[in-house]
C-alpha cells in the first residue's frame, strides 16, 4: 500500500512538472505556423482548461453562472470553440507567444456584447439540443437544411417545395440531408454534450406529452433563432409577405430564403405557400419537433 | 458521481473531436466553401470550380476570416491585422485557397481566390520540366523552361543528324538491284570494303565531333545567358534604385512644395484676416456715426418743428395783440413792424448752461473765456457756474462735448 502511494505521488509530481514544461513553452515566441501547431497540439488539455476556466469567470461576473453540471458543460463547451479557432487563426499570427495570445483571443471574444446564446432553460436537455442545432446551423449548411427537418418534420422535397429552389440548389439540398444524418447530427449531439439516455428521454417526453414538448419548443427554439441570426448576413432582415413574394416569384435570393426561413419561425409563416407557386395553400406550419436525423 | 464522469467523458470527446481536426479535412472539396468574416457568413466559394473568387467588401474592420465545409468543419482562417495587409495561403488536400485581407481606417476587404491542384497531364509537364532542368547542371532558377527547350532541341538535332546519317549509308549497302533478306544484310555488311568502313568511322568521328561543338556551344551559350540573367538582375536592380531615387525626389519636392504652399497660405490668410477686421472696426465706427448723426438729425428737427409751432402761437398773439392794441389807439404801421421785431428778439432765448472749471483756473481766464463764447455768467452754485450764451449752431450734446474739451473746463452740464 505504502508503495502504491509513493507511485501515486511520484506520478503525480511528474504530471505536475510536464504541466509546467508545457506551458512555459507556451509562454515562449514560436516563430513558424508549423511549430506553433506543434507546441498548440502538445498543450491542448491545459488551453481547453484555461478557456474553460476564463467564461467560467466571465458567467460568474455577469451573474449567469450556477454550480452545476450544466453550467460547467456550457463553460467547457464554449472554452472547446474558442480553442478550435485559436488553433486556425492563431497560426497566422507567428510569430507570437501561443499563450498569451490564446488568452487575448478569449478576452476578445468575452468583450463582445453578446459573446454566446446564455439563457438558464437552453442549459437543459431540450434547451441544449435545441441551441445545439441553431448554433451548428450557423456554421453549418447541413445543420441549417436540417433546421427545418427537426422543426417541422420536412423532408428534403418539401425543403425544396417551401424555398421554391431550382435544380441545381435541389441537388445540394439532398446532399445536405444526407451528411446530416450520416455525421453531422451525431457530432453535433456530441458536441453539445447530450448523452444517448438525455436523447432517449427527450423521446419519451415528446411521446408523453406531445402538445406541452412542441409549445416549450416553440418557446426555446425562438430565443436560440434570435440570437443566431444575428450572424446572418447584415441584408437579411424580416420581411413582409408581398416581399417574400416578390422574391419568390421573381427566383433571386435563394440563400436568403434558405437562410432566414430556417432561423425564423414567424417569416416561416409570413412566407408560406410562396414556394410551390401558391399550390401549397394548406394549413400554416406549427413547430413539430424532430429529435432525431 | 455520475455528474463528474459524465463532465469529464465530455469534456475528453471535445478534446478528442480537436484532436482529430486535421484528419477530419475533406480528401478534396467538392462542394461550396462557405466563407466567413468576423465569424459572419459572408458568401462561398465553389470547391470545383477552377480560380473560383469571392470578394467583399465590409464597413467594419476584418477581424477574422474563417473557411468551412457544409458540415461546418473549420478548414483554415485568418487573424487580421488592425490596419494594412495579410495574406495567406491555405492548404486544403492537394487543392489551395488563397487569402488576402486588406484593413484600411474605414472598413475592410477580403479576396479568397480557390486554386484547385493540377491536373494530371499538368504534374506529368511539371515533373517533365523538372527533369529537363536537373540535366542542366548549375543553372540559374530565373530561366526554367528555357533550359529544358534547349536540351530538347539538342537531342532533337542529334537524332536527326544520325538518321540522316544512316539512311545516306543504307543505299550503300543494298544494291539497287535486289532487296537482300535481313540476315543477308546482316551477313554482307562485315564484307563491306575496308575504305567504306573507314569512311564511316570517319564520318562517325565527325558526327562526335560536332557533337561535343554543339555541346560547347550550348556551354557557351549557358554561360552567356547566366551571364545575361545577372547583367538584367544588376539593371534591374540599378533600375528600382534609380526609381526608388525618383520617388524620393518626388516626394522631398513634394513635401517642399506643400511646406511652401502651406506657409504661403498661412501668410495670406493672415493678412486677409487682419484686413477684414481692420475693415469691420473701420465699418463700425462708420455705422455708429451715421446713427449719431441720424439721431442729431431726428432732434433736431423736431427741435426745429417745435420752434415753428411756437412761432406761430407767438405770431397768433401777435396778431390779437396789434389788433386789440389798434383798437385802443391807431399806431402808424412802423410802430408795429418795430413790435414785431422786440418780440421776435424776445423769442430768441439764451442757451443756459453749467459749467465747473478746473481748479487753479484764474478768474481772469474764466472770464476770458466767457467772452470768448459772447456769453454771460449767471449764478454760482456750489462751484457750478451759470453761463448765457447765444444758442449755439450745434446740438446741445454736442456743443458740451465741444466745451468740455476746453482746458479750463472740468464739467459742464445743461441741468442745475
Amino acid at each position: 500500500m505504502p508503495v502504491t502511494r509513493m507511485q501515486s505521488t511520484g506520478s503525480k509530481s511528474q504530471t505536475m512538472s510536464d504541466r509546467t514544461a508545457t506551458v512555459s513553452r507556451l509562454e515562449e515566441v514560436v516563430s513558424t505556423p508549423d511549430e506553433f501547431d506543434q507546441v498548440v497540439l502538445q498543450a491542448l488539455p491545459i488551453l481547453l482548461d484555461r478557456a474553460t476556466a476564463s467564461t467560467k469567470r466571465f458567467l460568474r461576473e455577469t451573474g449567469q453562472w450556477n454550480d452545476d453540471i450544466e453550467h460547467e458543460k456550457f463553460a467547457l463547451r464554449w472554452g472547446s470553440e474558442y480553442l478550435e479557432r485559436f488553433l486556425i487563426c492563431g497560426r497566422t499570427e507567428v510569430p507570437c507567444r501561443p499563450l498569451f495570445l490564446f488568452d487575448s483571443l478569449v478576452a476578445k471574444q468575452h468583450s463582445k456584447p453578446e459573446p454566446f446564446c446564455y439563457h438558464p432553460d437552453l442549459l437543459r436537455p431540450l434547451g441544449r439540443f435545441l441551441d445545439g442545432l441553431a448554433a451548428r446551423a450557423v456554421i453549418s449548411r447541413d445543420a441549417l437544411i436540417a433546421l427545418f427537418h427537426h422543426a417541422y418534420g420536412w423532408g428534403p422535397g418539401e425543403v425544396i417545395a417551401v424555398t421554391g429552389l431550382n435544380g441545381v440548389e435541389s441537388q445540394r439540398i439532398y446532399k445536405n440531408f444526407r451528411r446530416w444524418r450520416e455525421s453531422g447530427w451525431q457530432r453535433t449531439m456530441d458536441e453539445m454534450g447530450l448523452t444517448k439516455t438525455e436523447l432517449a428521454e427527450l423521446g419519451n417526453q415528446q411521446q408523453r406529452h406531445r402538445q406541452r414538448f412542441n409549445s416549450e419548443a416553440e418557446r426555446l427554439i425562438r430565443v436560440a433563432q434570435a440570437h443566431y441570426r444575428k450572424s446572418e448576413p447584415d441584408h437579411y432582415p424580416c420581411l413582409s409577405r408581398s416581399q417574400w413574394g416578390e422574391m419568390f416569384t421573381q427566383g433571386y435570393g435563394c440563400d436568403y430564403r434558405i437562410w432566414h426561413l430556417a432561423l425564423c419561425l414567424d417569416c416561416m409563416q409570413t412566407a408560406w405557400g410562396l414556394g410551390s407557386s401558391g399550390s401549397n395553400v394548406g394549413e400554416k406550419p406549427r413547430l413539430e419537433l424532430q429529435v432525431r436525423p | 458521481m455520475g455528474q463528474e464522469e459524465d463532465l469529464e467523458l465530455y469534456r475528453s470527446r471535445l478534446l478528442e473531436s480537436l484532436n482529430s481536426r486535421s484528419s477530419r479535412f475533406p480528401q478534396g472539396v467538392s462542394d461550396p466553401i462557405q466563407v466567413y468574416v468576423n465569424e459572419r457568413r459572408v458568401g462561398e466559394l465553389e470547391g470545383a470550380g477552377i480560380g473560383a473568387m469571392l470578394q467583399v467588401q465590409c464597413v467594419e474592420h476584418i477581424d477574422t476570416v474563417q473557411l468551412r465545409t457544409e458540415e461546418g468543419v473549420l478548414l483554415g482562417g485568418l487573424a487580421a491585422p488592425e490596419h494594412g495587409f495579410r495574406t495567406d495561403r491555405l492548404r486544403i488536400s492537394t487543392d489551395a485557397i488563397e487569402l488576402c485581407v486588406h484593413n484600411r481606417a474605414q472598413g475592410g476587404t477580403l479576396s479568397a481566390l480557390f486554386i484547385p491542384a493540377p491536373s494530371f497531364w499538368g504534374r506529368a509537364w511539371k515533373s517533365i520540366a523538372e527533369i529537363g532542368d536537373r540535366l542542366v547542371a548549375h543553372r540559374p532558377d530565373t530561366a526554367p523552361a528555357y533550359g529544358m527547350r534547349m536540351v530538347a532541341f539538342t537531342q532533337v538535332l542529334l537524332a536527326i543528324a544520325v538518321v540522316g546519317l544512316v539512311a545516306d549509308r543504307v543505299p550503300t549497302w543494298m544494291p539497287p538491284e535486289r532487296m537482300p533478306s535481313p540476315v543477308v544484310q546482316t551477313a554482307s555488311l562485315p564484307a563491306s570494303p575496308p575504305t567504306e568502313t573507314a569512311r564511316l568511322e570517319q564520318q562517325l568521328t565527325e558526327v562526335a565531333r560536332i557533337q561535343a561543338k554543339i555541346g560547347e556551344a550550348l556551354a557557351s551559350q549557358q554561360n552567356g545567358i547566366v551571364q545575361l540573367h545577372q547583367a538584367m538582375a544588376k539593371l534591374s536592380s540599378n533600375q528600382e534604385s534609380m526609381a526608388s531615387g525618383v520617388v524620393t525626389v518626388k516626394e522631398e519636392v513634394k513635401e517642399e512644395l506643400e511646406k511652401r504652399l502651406e506657409a504661403i497660405g498661412r501668410d495670406a490668410d493672415r493678412a486677409t484676416r487682419h484686413i477684414a477686421s481692420k475693415g469691420r472696426v473701420e465699418q463700425e465706427q462708420l455705422e455708429a456715426t451715421i446713427h449719431t448723426l441720424t439721431a442729431d438729425n431726428d432732434r433736431l428737427s423736431k427741435e426745429v418743428a417745435g420752434l415753428e409751432e411756437h412761432n406761430q402761437t407767438l405770431k397768433a398773439k401777435l396778431q390779437t395783440t396789434v389788433v386789440s392794441t389798434s383798437k385802443a389807439v391807431d399806431p402808424g404801421p412802423e410802430r408795429l413792424l418795430k413790435m414785431a421785431d422786440s418780440i421776435q428778439a424776445t423769442q430768441q432765448a439764451p442757451f443756459l448752461f453749467w459749467v465747473t472749471f478746473s481748479e487753479g483756473t484764474s478768474q481772469e481766464s474764466i472770464d476770458q473765456w466767457v467772452n470768448g463764447m459772447k456769453g454771460h455768467k449767471g449764478v454760482l452754485n456750489e462751484g457750478w457756474q451759470e453761463v448765457r450764451i447765444v444758442p449755439p449752431p450745434v446740438p446741445p450734446d454736442r456743443f458740451l462735448e465741444q466745451i468740455r474739451g476746453d482746458k479750463i473746463i472740468k464739467a459742464a452740464r445743461i441741468n442745475q
